[in-house]
């Protein structure tokens, strides 16, 4: 008697700590059905990730980026005034100052469908000269590049990524 | 005895309290799993047995269209309800596609072929439109109807900016196409610029009874 008191205690006690580490141990979203959703990274900023540049006086830095192959942007500089051209910029309080942008010029390209039609774009490796003017210290930059890619038939949304650039001006 | 049967009763209590609060946990954890589902209707890439290359896939396709209501260019509202029992073509495109420009010819040679037996176009702009700025608002509008003009547009022109990514699976790619049969059921979705011939080809899908 005594041993099947205890034995109904315990599956008493035990049952709903089962049942409650059970429904804390789902994860619902992880097991909801998968939708694949296309991701993209249709430029990459590549160098340099640190520089250290003379402060209050204006200094050329090269800023390398990729375009994902298959892709290309628009150049600086594209031909039609409807197209969104590629920009770069420095929020106001980064703790550097922007001078000017040196954008190298676009290579001629026409879309299979319309050969007439010749675009100004980027394609693969490309780099930007930016003359950059530090203020003393250490400045953790978060630069901006906007641009729009498109492949052969396909154009996606214009896009800003985030070029994060360690400044230190001496 | 008694106390023992008290604190034992008191102990099931508590544990079954526990047991309830983690399954009104879980419960609700997957209906906002579900919901976040629902509203990330996304486009999917798959591969094509037929040309062994991957291609994107929507999941609205067999599905009732999203229904909606945009402003055209002059402010006033279009609904999608108001097409039941016509055919339609939903476009998607901008300003700034250069693949949108090179197929709204064949899209309005086509609208016009087939106007005659219940087939209509709505092209749907996705440009953005700075809602909190009059003065660029307005800017960005007359630059929409100035392309509409320059394609020589014959159909409603609808102002949408980010309103029906969501509805619409994100709508990553431009330009994008929904053709959409009489009873509002979408019978293709057409990624990109592909050719006439598709396009077409899936007008008289949605066209067939």
């Amino acid at each position: 008697m005594r041993g099947m008191r205890f034995r109904f205690c315990l599956a008493a006690i035990a049952l709903p700590c089962a049942v409650a580490i059970a429904a804390q141990g789902q994860d619902p979203i992880s097991n909801a059905p998968a939708h694949s959703i296309v991701k993209r990274a249709d430029v990459e900023y590549l160098y340099p990730e640190q520089v250290t540049l003379p402060a209050g006086k204006a200094s050329k830095l090269a800023l390398h980026f990729r375009v994902k192959q298959g892709l290309h942007i628009n150049s600086h500089t594209p031909r039609e005034n409807f197209l969104i051209p590629t920009t770069f910029s420095v929020p106001e309080d980064s703790g550097v100052r922007l001078e000017s942008v040196d954008f190298p010029p676009g290579a001629d390209f026409a879309l299979p469908f319309d050969p007439s039609e010749m675009l100004s774009v980027y394609t693969g490796e490309f780099a930007i000269d930016a003359r950059i003017v530090p203020a003393a210290g250490d400045h953790l930059v978060q630069a901006k590049l906007h641009y729009q890619a498109c492949t052969n038939n396909t154009c996606f949304p214009p896009k800003t990524i985030t070029v994060p650039i360690d400044m230190v001006g001496k | 005895m008694k106390r023992n049967t008290l604190v034992l009763g008191a102990v099931l209590l508590i544990l079954a309290t526990f047991a309830w609060a983690g399954w009104a946990n879980f419960e609700y954890r997957k209906q906002a799993a579900e919901k976040l589902a629902a509203a990330n209707v996304s486009g999917e890439l798959v591969m094509d047995n037929s040309s062994g290359m991957p291609k994107m896939v929507s999941p609205l396709n067999g599905k009732p269209a999203p229904v909606f209501t945009l402003e055209d260019l002059s402010g006033k509202k279009v609904s999608l309800t108001s097409y039941k029992g016509k055919a339609v073509l939903i476009n998607f495109w901008a300003t700034w596609c250069a693949p949108c420009r090179i197929e709204t010819p064949w899209i309005i040679e086509l609208r016009n072929q087939y106007a005659g037996q219940g087939f209509e176009v709505l092209g749907v702009s996705t440009d953005d439109l700075d809602s909190d700025n009059v003065k660029t608002l307005s800017s960005e509008k007359k630059e929409i109807a100035a392309f509409v003009a320059k394609m020589h547009m014959p159909y409603p022109i609808l102002l949408a900016g980010d309103q029906l990514d969501h509805p619409y699976g994100g709508l990553d790619v431009l330009p994008e196409s929904f053709f959409v049969d009489r009873t509002g059921k979408v019978v293709a979705v057409q990624f990109g610029l592909t050719s006439k011939d598709d396009i077409e080809g899936n007008i008289r899908k949605a066209l067939a009874d």
